[in-house]
């Protein structure tokens, strides 16, 4: 296997980030970085090299979608994105389905999300 | 000054007063051509008998006594004068007096006749003239008084009821314009107080439902973000990866963990409905094929049922498509068949049914063979946090909250949702949707 995989998380509340970071730490093996607001997710994304941006979608100063919009209009070659959200109407599912590669519902389930994350990404977009 | 009611009464009396008017005048002149004619009347009697009695007694003149009798009857006075004093000669018998009398006497007769046939026509004209204008005037009046009312009552009226009508059909593009002070004036102002109300009313309602929204979008996020937390630390501790826990602590843990999920269901259900009730979420629908959803929803419970051990069944049904959204009823089979699923004996079997009943409506049913539910129960199961429990019947986890989504559900397609069941010999859930159609050929080969 190649280096882990680096990923960016952007979340505001620190008890998921915990564990979130947790499960894909312990679980995937990938290497995680994690952001508390909108604007940090912006810097890091588009300063670092990640290969996975996983956005909550309701964050201080800049909600996951803008922050999605933002990086692909001035990002080359964007990496993918998963939006972590509690909102599970069918039209937000769309909004995210438009603007990433996907969306996983919150609550999720620590053991589940490597695997969830996989099938994402591995469908075609 | 302004009301309607006076501008009316104003009208009125001017036509009525001209009418008056002319009417007097063309009476008067009616009269006193009357009056004249019957004056040359007179005098052609009278200057016959006084020729005649010239012509009887040639030389000396008798004249008659009833002749006499004209004397009050002459207009003007000068004539009975004249007539008097002929009268008075020829009594006194004064004979070249009487004869020059006389002839002066006939002379003027003829003169009175020339100049009355004239006077005649003239009045005739006049009265025909102000007949005329008694007719013209208050034909003018009428068309007047009908322009006035057009204007001044028909008109705003006819407005105003638009503008009503406009209200009633929610649209709500009203100018408001500055009233008049008459009663329809007044009436228009009430209107538009009225009218300010509603859509002010209408804003605040929007308010409302944003407000609503609003909390109903924060209190998901809220309630959602401590459950993540806590059904995550759960389950990664039960995984293993922060270390080994005894068996007492994962039975406990587990406890916690099958809670958590069913808090997590109540919330989603909670505010499923509430999103339902708010109409905010309204359906959208659109023409899908209902075999294709049916056999979605028993594949997506496939696993629930294996774990159950029933077997889930589509009777064979006609290609079918409904006007409904897709979504919403899907959920609603699915909350009817899981149902089905959680009440059935093991090794059991659940049959969906569709068929169109006597009022040409779709009815898809779910049968189970479950142990029925009581006569009494049957309506209250609809209702919300509401599951039929008894003795023989224990709580069988679920939030409570299922048919009553489906019940709204199926009502905003216009539809029905109800029970049949006798207690031991299962129960068979159906509902209704109106609008279906056969799928055509056309519509099957494009599905293809």
């Amino acid at each position: 296997m190649n280096r882990p995989m680096r990923v960016l998380l952007a979340e505001d509340d620190p008890n998921i980030s915990i564990i979130a970071r947790l499960s894909l730490e312990k679980i995937a093996g990938y290497e995680v970085t994690v952001v508390t607001d909108g604007e940090q997710a912006l810097n890091e994304a588009l300063t670092q090299n990640y290969d996975l941006i996983l956005l909550d979608e309701m964050m201080p100063k800049m909600n996951g979608l803008r922050v999605s919009q933002e990086y692909r209009m001035r990002c080359a070659a964007p990496k993918p994105i998963i939006f972590l959200s509690a909102k599970s109407q069918d039209s937000d599912v769309r909004e995210f389905a438009a603007h990433g590669t996907g969306h996983i519902a919150k609550p999720f389930d620590p053991t589940l999300l490597p695997q969830q994350i996989r099938e994402l990404l591995e469908e075609p977009a | 000054m302004n009301s309607i009611k006076l501008k009316l009464f104003l009208l009125m009396s001017a036509i009525a007063g001209a009418n008056i008017f002319f009417a007097i005048l063309t009476y008067s002149g009616f009269a006193e051509f009357r009056e004249q004619r019957r004056q040359l009347e007179l005098s052609r009697d009278l200057t016959q008998r006084l020729i005649q009695s010239e012509n009887q007694f040639a030389g000396a003149i008798n004249i008659h006594k009833e002749i006499r009798n004209y004397i009050p009857l002459l207009h003007p006075p000068r004539r009975s004068e004249e007539l008097e004093k002929l009268l008075m000669a020829a009594q006194k018998g004064r004979v070249s007096e009487t004869r020059e009398r006389h002839q002066v006497l006939v002379k003027n007769e003829f003169e009175f006749q020339r100049h009355t046939r004239d006077q005649l026509s003239y009045l005739e004209d006049k009265t025909v003239y102000f007949g005329l204008l008694c007719i013209f005037s208050l034909l003018v009046g009428l068309v007047l008084l009908q322009i006035y009312i057009n204007t001044a009552v028909l008109r705003p009226l006819r407005d105003l009821a638009r503008k009503m009508n406009d209200f009633l059909h929610d649209r709500y593009t009203y100018q408001f314009s500055v009233p008049g002070s008459d009663e329809l004036g007044r009436m228009q102002a009430t209107f538009n107080a009225l009218a300010q109300r509603v859509i002010s009313n209408m804003e605040q309602l929007r308010t409302l439902d944003q407000a609503k929204s609003d909390f109903l979008s924060i209190a998901s996020h809220e309630l959602r973000t401590p459950l993540t937390s806590i059904k995550g630390s759960i389950s990664l501790m039960r995984s293993g990866i922060v270390g080994t826990i005894n068996e007492m602590a994962d039975n406990l843990l587990n406890i916690a963990e099958q809670e958590t999920d069913r808090l997590i269901r109540l919330i989603n259900d909670i505010l499923d409905l509430a999103k339902i009730e708010a109409q905010r979420a309204s359906p959208q629908p659109e023409w899908s094929s209902m075999n294709s959803l049916v056999t979605i929803s028993l594949q997506s419970l496939k696993g629930l049922a294996d774990q159950a051990e029933v077997k889930l069944l589509a009777e064979a049904m006609p290609p079918l498509e409904v006007n409904m959204d897709r979504d919403r009823i899907q959920q609603v089979l699915t909350n009817l068949l899981s149902n089905a699923i959680k009440f059935s004996p093991k090794g059991g079997c659940v049959i969906v049914h569709c068929e169109i009943n006597n009022q040409h409506q779709l009815v898809i049913e779910v049968r189970d063979q479950g142990r029925g539910i009581d006569p009494q129960d049957q309506e209250a199961i609809f209702e919300k946090f509401r599951q039929a429990t008894s003795a023989n019947n224990p709580l069988v986890k679920g939030t409570g909250l299922g048919l009553a989504i489906a019940k709204a559900l199926v009502e905003q397609h216009g539809g029905d949702i109800g029970v049949r069941s006798f207690p031991g010999e299962g129960s068979t859930f159906y509902f209704t949707l109106p609008e279906w159609r056969y799928s055509s050929i056309k519509n099957l080969e494009a599905a293809a």
